[in-house]
């Protein structure tokens, strides 16, 4: 007897399935827990930074772009890394077209400067993520993954503290970091929370303890039980992302409790999905300072075939994308996607 | 010094407490070790380790933030003693993070290491234009100028500089380049003399640029 046809999976079906860990369908899904927002991409839909960082119908519009332009199976719509900072006091300069926004001050050397305001949800660099996803839920939420995304408690100490400063006390100071990191962990619970309600399918939680920085015993002392604590407490899906080498420290993560881990190509994708074992899904890990940036479509096709018969569960640039990356080497991650877990050519 | 002096020198640089490192200069300066000594077989030597070790990724980034912090009270304790005995730098180094950056961590590592290998530094901090580098490179003429850039954006503005530079200077100072965004092949692209990969990388890389310079 004929075996009855699958139907065809959608960005959303596809998204996930991939995220957890679930069945494989007919390829793998595209998606970007990062800004994949260029200066190509801007041009196309007349939107540009820094407006699309404030603006709810703009930042709506152009993360779209990365479904409707590039074929991505996500729409992410925070672009910037900033959107909090500025809500808890930072002085944030937007930046520009060609630049990322950027925190000028950093306000807090203490635990007790932190100052978390009573309607932080609703200050304008915040609630513009809420109103966005509202958006994109409805145009788009039916068939499309929508991704959500805060920072971490680790990251918006460096956005209040300094990173350099932040760094130290995790050697002269501990007590002080892990005040800052108690009471910051609420901020990103909060938000991850109304990003979720507002429409977000899986919150990207990103925390900048990245392996180019800190040791693995850092993030097991310091970060392991506030994450544990957050996934609890948001209760909906979450992806980590935190980037340098951690393939130190992968463990570790899967024992936080994130459903999926975004990691840089920096970690080898065959032997990140050995350690991970599929207790928790991998994204990634396309370079973007070798390939994507610098590279040629080719060579983003070549990792992105690399990445797929690793078992990386969903294909994505490893961080947000230099905004001068070409369109052509983001739209190779989709061909190579496209030609399912047996490619045509390789 | 001995080995197990040096070695003593290395624990007072990563203890949290910048008393041992004042203890540990002020005990060397009363048993009347040259200041020399204790600067390049001392502070230089266990910063040495310290480097090696980061490079091999045993220690990671507060590690070298914390000695590099108890290195400089060292050398502001020696300070006195080695302006007397008129201790000669191992060259001059001008570093900067490139206009429209503002980003410095990664500058400053450089610096620490290279104060730490016994350069003399001059830091212009970050969003340097191309014409206050060639203003100081024609005011105290270093022997290497370090350009740093984090963005990809910047990164570009590396080349100005360079063009900038040796348009007027066309062979010294030798300049090197880093940073996340860049590689050797961007180096090699716009002309750059080296590139460091990470802050104890610039150091091997100035000490080879000098000894090449010198041996020539």
């Amino acid at each position: 007897m004929k075996m009855e046809m699958k139907p065809l999976s959608t960005p959303k079906r596809r998204f996930l399935s991939g995220l957890f860990g679930g069945r494989k369908g007919d390829r793998i899904s595209v998606a970007n827990p990062t800004s994949i927002i260029s200066v190509e991409l801007m041009e196309k839909t007349g939107i540009f930074f820094p407006e699309a960082h404030l603006d709810p119908e703009k930042m709506a519009e152009l993360a779209a772009a990365g479904h409707e332009i590039l074929g991505f199976d996500t729409i992410m719509p925070e672009f910037s890394v900033q959107q909090e900072a500025e809500g808890l006091g930072c002085l944030v300069d937007w930046g520009s077209p060609t630049m990322m926004p950027d925190a000028k001050t950093h306000p807090a050397k203490e635990a007790n400067d932190i100052q978390i305001p009573e309607n932080l949800l609703d200050k304008p660099s915040m609630n513009v993520v809420l109103k966005a996803l509202e958006i994109l839920r409805k145009s788009y939420g039916d068939h499309v993954g929508i991704i959500g995304k805060v920072m971490g408690p680790w990251t918006l100490s460096y956005h209040l503290a300094g990173v350099q400063d932040f760094l130290l006390w995790t050697l002269t100071d501990s007590d002080k970091v892990r005040r800052f990191l108690d009471r910051l962990k609420e901020v990103a619970i909060a938000f991850a929370k109304a990003q979720l309600q507002a429409g977000a399918d899986v919150v990207v939680i990103a925390d900048h303890a990245t392996g180019d920085l800190v040791s693995p015993k850092t993030y097991q002392d310091f970060l392991l039980p506030v994450h544990q604590e957050m996934n609890q407490r948001i209760g909906g899906p979450t992806i980590l992302h935190l980037c340098g080498n951690c393939s130190d420290r992968l463990r570790l993560f899967v024992e936080a409790g994130f459903d999926a881990y975004h990691f840089e190509w920096q970690v080898d994708a065959k032997k990140a999905v050995q350690v991970v074992n599929h207790e928790m899904s991998l994204i990634g890990n396309i370079s973007n300072k070798e390939v994507l940036f610098g590279g040629t479509p080719e060579g983003v096709y070549r990792q992105a075939r690399y990445s797929i018969e690793a078992g990386v569960d969903i294909l994505a640039p490893e961080c947000a994308i230099p905004l001068q990356t070409p369109l052509a080497n983001l739209k190779a991650i989709v061909e190579a996607a496209k030609e399912g877990y047996s490619p045509m050519s390789c | 010094m001995t080995q197990e002096e040096t070695e003593r020198f290395y624990k007072a640089l990563r203890d949290t407490n910048l008393s041992a490192i004042e203890a540990l200069i002020e005990e060397h300066i009363e048993k009347q070790v040259s200041p020399v000594v204790i600067l390049n077989e001392g502070l230089i030597g266990a910063m040495g380790i310290i480097g090696q070790e980061f490079k091999a990724g045993q220690v990671w980034v507060p590690e070298v933030l914390l000695s590099a912090r108890n290195m400089h009270r060292g050398i502001d304790l020696l300070k006195p003693q080695l302006l007397k005995n008129h201790v000669p730098s191992r060259g001059k180094f001008l570093i900067g993070t490139v206009k429209g950056d503002i980003h410095d961590i990664g500058k400053n590592l450089v610096t620490m290491m290279i104060t730490g290998a016994g350069y003399e530094v001059i830091d212009l901090g970050v969003d340097v234009s191309k014409e206050r580098f060639l203003e100081v490179i024609t005011k105290d003429h270093p022997h290497i100028v370090g350009l740093s850039a984090l963005l990809t954006t910047t990164m570009l503005e590396m080349k100005e500089v360079i063009r900038t530079i040796r348009q007027t200077f066309p062979k010294t100072p030798k300049i090197i380049i880093g940073g996340a965004p860049v590689t050797q092949k961007f180096a090699d692209e716009i002309g750059a003399d080296g590139y460091g990969e990470d802050a104890v990388r610039a150091v091997e890389l100035s000490n080879r640029l000098l000894s090449d310079n010198a041996s020539r």
